[in-house]
């Protein structure tokens, strides 16, 4: 009899005590966190204890991003974004490769990914390029979404690239890990706005004619001596493209690796105090997430249909 | 007099802004070889793999379709045909019934004749035995009245005196009731 009563009914849950297991997880994370402040308050103090590197003005958080030559081959200079430049493009053709020669009809889950990047990207194309101009180009801008999206999504890899930093490991000078990528540099985005910009010129003369391009840069509709006032405008806006593309990728890219260094712990450095650094470290992992996960697809989307849009305009009539 | 130089102010940042010139050349050759190795042997192929999958998937949907339809009409047809079995089966039973109801009534009646005609041989046979049982008796009544009066008389009588002996001794005895009762105890045996 007691024995029944002990046992409970079979198939039915236990009755929960208090909090579920995800918000017990939550508050002893925060727990662990505020602690975390209070035990590094304890043992390095409130006062700040900046680095001589810091104090003396040598160290600068922005030195990460600076391309120092590591060796020249003639005229030809490697540095950190040269090196991210051949990981980006091993990966993207050694990928893309790898599926192309192994295409099945029942595909597994990288074929399904690459089939539907492939698809989306069409999609895309067809969408703001006539069935010519999509032909010509659907390459061009499917090329340009996976390579920026590899450069972005191997951005977030810590990686021993630091030279201006180095750690010794059994002896040996290591540069430090960091995470970096070539589109941090403005020269990677330029180049490849600049790109655009050129073909997109190029279409918009050639079917147009060179006086009717310049023409169809006004909207439809304006006349009188208001058009004196709107050219000028409709030009700059024009050549302000090459400056958002360039800028919205870079700047993008830049910000967030130098947010998620300060947030993972130079913000802590640079003020000399270590509690900052442990206090800091969640959103620096936050951001980290939201970056790599968010960020880098979509800036490598928004180039990318840019590109179709801005070549899609270019041959439209008014 | 020199810090602002010696001081190696990288913080100025101005390296942050100022584009390599070096990684743009970089960056537009290794792009260039991805988009012509991309354009030249992935794309295609990929975009071929796709296209043949669509096909197969439209060719599948349309076999499918027409196996629908082809399996439909098997279907119906089927369903007509054991429509029509069905009824046949029950026009079949229904004969059965009406021939077996028919057999069945024949052969009542044709009992009912039999024992009919059973029953009126029997009737005849009854009366017919009858018949001679009487008309033995009658012999036998005959003789012994002959025998009787002859030992009475202690003469023999004639032939005339016989006859007219047996007609008076017949005359006075009532064979009717004999008649009428025997056919009807051997109908009940």
């Amino acid at each position: 009899m007691s024995a029944m009563a002990a046992a409970p009914p079979a198939g039915l849950p236990t009755p929960e005590h208090g909090m579920s297991k995800g918000r017990k997880a939550l508050l002893s994370l925060v727990g662990v966190w505020i602690g975390g402040v209070v035990v590094f308050i304890i043992l390095f103090g409130f006062k700040s204890h900046k680095a001589p590197a810091v104090v003396s003005g040598v160290f600068s958080p922005t030195d990460e991003f600076k391309l120092d030559t590591w060796f020249k081959l003639g005229p030809v200079a490697f540095n950190k974004g040269v090196l991210y430049l051949l990981i980006t493009v091993a990966i993207t053709i050694g990928l893309m490769a790898y599926i192309a020669r192994r295409l099945k009809q029942r595909p597994g889950r990288l074929q399904v990914a690459v089939e539907m990047f492939y698809n989306f990207t069409r999609g895309m194309s067809k969408e703001n390029l006539d069935n010519d101009m999509q032909r010509k180009y659907f390459p061009l801008i499917a090329t340009i979404f996976v390579f920026i999206l590899v450069s972005n999504l191997i951005g977030y890899i810590p990686l021993p690239v630091d030279s201006g930093e180095t750690f010794k490991l059994f002896g040996a000078s290591i540069p430090s890990f960091q995470i970096y990528a070539a589109d941090t540099n403005v020269a990677f985005p330029l180049i490849l706005a600049l790109g655009v910009f050129v073909l997109f010129t190029y279409e918009g003369v050639r079917h147009h004619g060179p006086i009717g391009y310049v023409k169809s840069l006004m909207p439809g509709g304006i006349k009188g001596p208001i058009v004196g006032l709107i050219f000028p405008i409709e030009i700059l806006s024009n050549f302000l493209r090459l400056v958002s593309l360039t800028v919205r990728l870079w700047a993008n890219l830049l910000a967030g690796h130098m947010l998620i260094a300060f947030m993972g712990g130079e913000l802590g450095v640079l003020v000399g105090d270590q509690w900052v650094q442990w206090l800091l470290l969640p959103f620096g992992v936050a951001i980290y997430l939201f970056e790599a996960v968010l960020i880098a697809g979509l800036q490598a989307f928004i180039f990318a249909i840019l590109t179709a849009i801005y070549l899609g305009g270019a041959v439209e009539s008014h | 007099m020199l810090p602002a130089t010696t001081v190696p102010l990288a913080s100025s940042g101005s390296f942050l802004i100022s584009p390599n010139v070096g990684l743009m050349i970089w960056t537009i050759v290794v792009f260039l070889i991805s988009l012509f190795i991309l354009r030249k042997w992935v794309f295609p192929l990929i975009g071929e793999a796709l296209d043949k999958r669509a096909e197969t998937i439209a060719g599948d949907i349309d076999a499918a379709a027409a196996l629908r339809k082809d399996s439909e009409k098997l279907l119906a047809e089927y369903r007509e045909r054991l429509h029509e079995a069905r009824g046949q089966a029950d026009e079949i039973v229904k004969r059965a019934r009406t021939t077996a109801d028919a057999h069945e009534q024949e052969a009542r009646t044709h009992a009912q004749e039999l024992t009919a005609e059973g029953k009126a041989r029997a009737e005849r046979e009854i009366a017919e035995a009858t018949r001679r049982a009487l008309a033995e008796i009658r012999d036998e009544v005959a003789k012994l009245t002959i025998l009787a009066a002859e030992k009475v008389t202690r003469k023999s009588l004639d032939e005339s005196d016989q006859r007219r002996l047996v007609e008076e001794a017949l005359g006075e005895l009532d064979f009717s009731a004999i008649a009428s009762t025997a056919p009807t105890d051997a109908a009940n045996n």
